[in-house]
């Protein structure tokens, strides 16, 4: 589903440059569940990023179902982006004058779902994940297990072949962590392909596949022991 | 997704509200302040209009300089319109009018009440060719044809008899003498007529135009207004209309002084004719003689450059906001684009919430203009309305909502769609706002603006004061006016005696002239029994009693006043003022000197015998007899009957008794004759209501751009707080004092208002001393009203920011650090 070929991004200001990726080389599987850990400013964020579509590359390729998107205009990664990819982050992201079911909504009037359809889909992630009854409420409203429960709700409502979650547990205490982890293994065990950056050796091990990373640099791939 | 959009756009109002205060009421001031504006420009735009011949009516004025003296006539001789009727084909027909001044006017019959009528004219039988008002009662093509015939509005004719149908046929009398048989009832004019009339006396039958000369530039009395043909060119007429004046003038140049008009031209005087395009006259026309004072385009331009600048200000304040407030809106923006929308989805979402807004400011614009209207309808003294039926006034408010949503949003909505969605999702803290360079320049705008109008307004009540404490040759407080005293008929002199008796009276006078709007004559004078360029001096000669220097408190600067009982010889003396005896080369020595005059009416030259000679005995300190706008120009006092008007000098303490005494005796002496009086020093303020109103004006729009300008700056120094809470936390760790904070804060808006007044004193400077040129005698503009400006700025910019500096500087710096 996802390969790059020596894929870089250098940022540069006018003194210094800054590689956060150097010459990545990845490929993900349909189905798969990969986390990505690595110390602080490693450049994991950076390849979600890019690897998300909502920064490019400096060099190297992105194919993505086999289709080279890495230099892509922006409008038409946007494009791709809506009908194929999910977010999750660490700080929910939900947008304040928007209800529960506004913000989970909100991905499916960019793709142009029929209003009923719409509200099928809502109805069946509000049940799904138990916050039926906070349908009404604004995101102040809610506990941070349950926004990010709303945050996961919205990034799947477009039923996404891949997700993408950047530390979706960081902000949350354990019990809200399980929670959530236990929601994206039940999605991965669906189908959905999920990319996942933490810093939790605990969470990495929800999934199937743990890529470290070092300076820029994958430094080991590993299957998780479960799976060996 | 509209209504996505529309849903935020509402919330987000909702929850920011003091934002959405600042902003809806912000643009709601400026706007219904622009809106009662443009009420008012359209307004003074409309003038005449309703005519639906104004494109082809021309008005012939004269500009006469002869003898010292330029005129600028709204009026010209009788025998011009006929003349120009009989010459150029191109014209349809003429109409002329004679002021006629108030009037008695009462009905025909026994114990009928006389009332004072202003709007008095004598008109020829064109009148409703030309001016095609909507005829009631009567036949247009003839209603006006026989002598003693009047038209009246329909107002009056519901005034004195009851209906227009009622009022057809019937008569009535004007000042006690003469009859008239109404021969036809008019719609009331509409307001935006430059002239007002509500009785049209037929100039069939009339003495003064069987009087006046043939000759034009003689005798000028007569507005005329010249009807063109349909399709005829305007421009061959005006260069036809130009080559008959001259040939016209020349021959009064021939038959009066023998001299030809290119004669008189090589000394330096001349006489022309030009002709006014009806729709121009209400805001271009200026001249001596005029209706009523006209409205001033300079004025409608000023108007309009504010309501423009008020508008701009509010939209500033908008853009300003909306931009510092970007900072909060910048996860939403993120979350977007990563969802998938486009920018230019984001950009119209941006565009829609602030037409929303412009909305909402706009519906409450229209209710505060509906309310604001009557007090403003007062003060600039147009009648104006609401347009509510006109399609026009919804359409523009559509627009505006369009045009003032988009120029207020635009540069948010790009700024704010440019975010970069990682950038903002990352942080946990919300954004630095951008746009700082472009907001300095915008309250530098701002507060130009405010700092321009202030000046405008303290020059404008500078010059006010000026003119209500410039000493005026003449005592003007505790004087008394009675107008139209010739109504006491004979019981003149008693009357007067009357006053003299009362208490607290100190001196009375009769005569129609006054340094105050008047009675006025103005005639040429020679020093030879001859009109020749290098000895005659164009004057005023005002006919006066021998109690007149006393009642006005005028200054004799050498020789005597009239004494007739000392003096019999008197009758024929004449007093003048400096400026006429300097003209007339006798600055030192006047006394004794002889000057000519014509009195009556001459056809053609005037030969010595005409010429009645007046013995210089006095000569007056200059007075202010005209507008302050004017020098003072020559002037000559006789002894003469003119009972146009008594004047009363009074202690200031016996005001109401001595009106209430006044008001007996006008009773008893002339019962059935409108009593009515004013204070002169009043009638002196009135000459400048235009300038006053102005001034008004211009310091009540000053107070609106500035608090708007405070609006916009109270809310920005919020965010600049709120921006800074973590530095101001750091730097009260640090040990800084509560003094240095707020001063770091207000720093930075206070450097802007200083460079705002430097950027406004030179426009400042610029317009005011144009618009005091209008003043022969004016103040000076001196540095400090600029200072004192700045200083109202400065204070005005740090009452706002610092309360907001202070909240901050006092907040728990724990708290603001943790939130980080």
């Amino acid at each position: 589903m996802i390969k790059t070929v020596k894929l870089a991004k250098v940022y540069r200001t006018e003194e210094v440059e800054t590689t956060a990726l150097n010459e990545v080389d990845v490929d993900i599987k349909e189905g798969e569940f990969v986390s990505v850990m690595g110390p602080s400013g490693c450049g994991k964020s950076t390849l979600l990023n890019v690897l998300g579509m909502i920064d490019s590359p400096s060099s190297g390729d992105y194919f993505f179902n086999g289709e080279e998107v890495g230099r892509l205009s922006e409008r038409k990664r946007s494009n791709v982006r809506k009908h194929n990819l999910g977010f999750v982050f660490q700080s929910f992201n939900l947008i304040d004058e928007l209800t529960v079911y506004e913000n989970i909504e909100l991905p499916m009037l960019y793709t142009k779902v029929a209003s009923a359809e719409r509200k099928k889909r809502v109805e069946e992630l509000l049940e799904g994940m138990n916050i039926m009854h906070r349908r009404n409420h604004f995101p102040q409203q809610l506990s941070g297990g349950q926004q990010q429960r709303v945050a996961v709700a919205r990034a799947i409502v477009n039923r996404p072949k891949l997700i993408l979650a950047d530390e979706p547990t960081g902000n949350l205490d354990s019990a809200n962590g399980d929670e959530v982890m236990k929601i994206l293994s039940q999605l991965n065990s669906e189908g959905t392909t999920i990319l996942m950056v933490t810093h939790s050796q605990y969470c990495a091990e929800f999934g199937n596949r743990i890529i470290r990373m070092l300076d820029g640099q994958v430094v080991t791939e590993n299957l998780v022991k479960q799976y060996l | 997704m509209f209504q996505n959009n529309l849903k935020i756009a509402l919330r987000s109002l909702r929850k920011n509200k003091a934002y959405t205060f600042i902003n809806v009421a912000g643009l709601a001031i400026g706007a219904a302040c622009c809106m009662l504006i443009l009420l008012f420009v359209a307004h003074e735009l409309r003038y005449d209009r309703w005519n639906p011949n104004a494109e082809r009516i021309y008005r012939p004025v004269a500009d006469i300089k002869f003898g010292g003296s330029e005129f600028k006539l709204a009026v010209v001789g009788s025998v011009v319109g006929p003349d120009v009727v009989q010459a150029l084909p191109e014209v349809q027909a003429y109409c002329r009018f004679r002021q006629n001044g108030s009037c008695l006017v009462k009905r025909d019959g026994l114990g009928q009440p006389n009332i004072r009528e202003e709007d008095v004219l004598t008109t020829d039988s064109s009148f409703f060719e030309v001016f095609p008002a909507k005829l009631l009662e009567g036949d247009p093509l003839k209603c006006l044809t026989q002598p003693h015939s009047v038209a009246i509005s329909k107002s009056r004719a519901e005034k004195f008899f009851g209906s227009p149908q009622l009022a057809l046929g019937q008569t009535l009398v004007l000042d006690n003498r003469e009859r008239w048989q109404v021969s036809g009832v008019f719609e009331d004019l509409p307001v935006a007529t430059h002239f007002k009339a509500d009785f049209l006396l037929a100039i069939n039958g009339n003495q003064e135009v069987k009087e006046d000369p043939p000759l034009w530039a003689t005798s000028n009395n007569f507005q005329t207004y010249l009807l063109l043909r349909k399709g005829a060119d305007p421009e061959s007429f005006k260069a036809k209309f130009a080559a008959l004046s001259r040939e016209k003038i020349n021959e009064t140049g021939q038959r009066m002084m023998g001299t030809t008009l290119e004669e008189l031209e090589k000394t330096g005087q001349h006489a022309r004719y030009n002709l006014q395009w009806l729709p121009d006259i209400h805001l271009h026309s200026d001249l001596t003689a005029e209706f009523q004072p006209n409205g001033n385009i300079q004025y409608v331009w000023i108007f309009s450059a504010i309501a423009a600048f008020i508008l701009l200000i509010a939209c500033i304040n908008f853009m300003n906001l909306s931009t510092a407030r970007s900072a909060h809106r910048a996860r939403e923006i993120g979350v977007r684009k990563v969802l998938g929308s486009q920018r230019s989805a984001l950009i119209r979402q941006f565009l829609s919430e602030t037409t929303l807004l412009a909305a909402l400011a706009m519906a409450l614009a229209v209710l505060i203009t509906a309310t604001a209207l009557p007090a403003f309808s007062d003060l600039t003294n147009r009648p104006m309305e609401m347009p509510w039926s006109q399609p026009l006034f919804w359409i523009s408010i559509v627009a505006s909502i369009g045009v003032i949503g988009i120029m207020a949003g635009i540069y948010p909505a790009f700024f704010l769609s440019a975010f970069d969605a990682i950038k903002v999702l990352k942080s946990q803290t919300t954004g630095r706002a951008g746009g700082g360079r472009l907001r300095s320049a915008l309250v530098v705008f701002q507060f130009s603006t405010a700092i321009v109008l202030i000046i405008a307004t303290a020059l404008v009540y500078q010059q006010m004061n000026f003119i209500q404490h410039k000493k005026l040759g003449f005592q003007k407080e505790q004087v008394l006016i009675i107008d139209d005293a010739y109504a006491l008929g004979d019981n003149i002199q008693a009357f007067k005696q009357d006053m003299l008796n009362q208490p607290g009276v100190e001196a009375a006078s009769v005569s129609g002239f006054l340094p105050v709007p008047s009675n006025r004559n103005d005639n040429t004078f020679s020093k030879i029994r001859e009109f020749r360029e290098d000895q005659s001096v164009n004057m005023q000669n005002w006919r006066v009693d021998k109690d007149y220097l006393k009642t006005l408190g005028l200054e004799l600067k050498t020789g005597r006043y009239f004494d007739p009982a000392a003096h019999p010889s008197d009758s024929t003396a004449i007093v003048l003022n400096e400026r006429a005896a300097e003209l007339f080369g006798y600055p030192d020595q006047p006394i004794g000197k002889k000057v000519y005059g014509v009195s009556g009416r001459i056809n053609g030259q005037p030969k010595p015998e005409d010429f009645v000679e007046y013995t210089v005995i006095g000569v007056v300190k200059n007075f202010h007899f005209a507008s302050l706008r004017d020098n003072i120009g020559a002037l000559s006092l006789s002894l003469g009957n003119s009972t146009g008007a008594m004047t009363i000098r009074y202690q200031a303490t016996e005001s109401q008794s001595l009106i209430a005494a006044m008001e007996r005796s006008w009773k008893t002496m002339a019962p059935e004759q409108p009593f009515g009086y004013r204070f002169m020093d009043d009638a002196f303020a009135r000459m400048y209501a235009a300038e006053q109103r102005i001034g008004t004006i211009a310091g009540i729009f000053a107070i609106l751009a500035v608090l708007i300008s405070c609006l916009g700056l109270f809310g920005l120094a919020a965010f600049t707080a709120e921006q800074r809470t973590k530095e101001i936390g750091v730097r009260k760790v640090l040990g800084a004092s509560l003094g240095g904070i707020i001063g770091l804060l207000s720093q930075d808006f206070l450097k802007l208002v200083f460079i705002s007044l430097v950027v406004a004193t030179p426009p400042a400077w610029y317009f005011m001393h144009r618009w005091l040129e209008n003043f022969a005698f004016r103040v000076e503009i001196k540095w400090w009203v600029f200072a004192l400006a700045g200083f109202a700025a400065v204070v005005i910019a740090v009452l706002t920011v610092g309360y907001q500096s202070v909240k901050a500087a006092l907040a728990n710096p724990v708290k603001s650090l943790r939130s980080e």
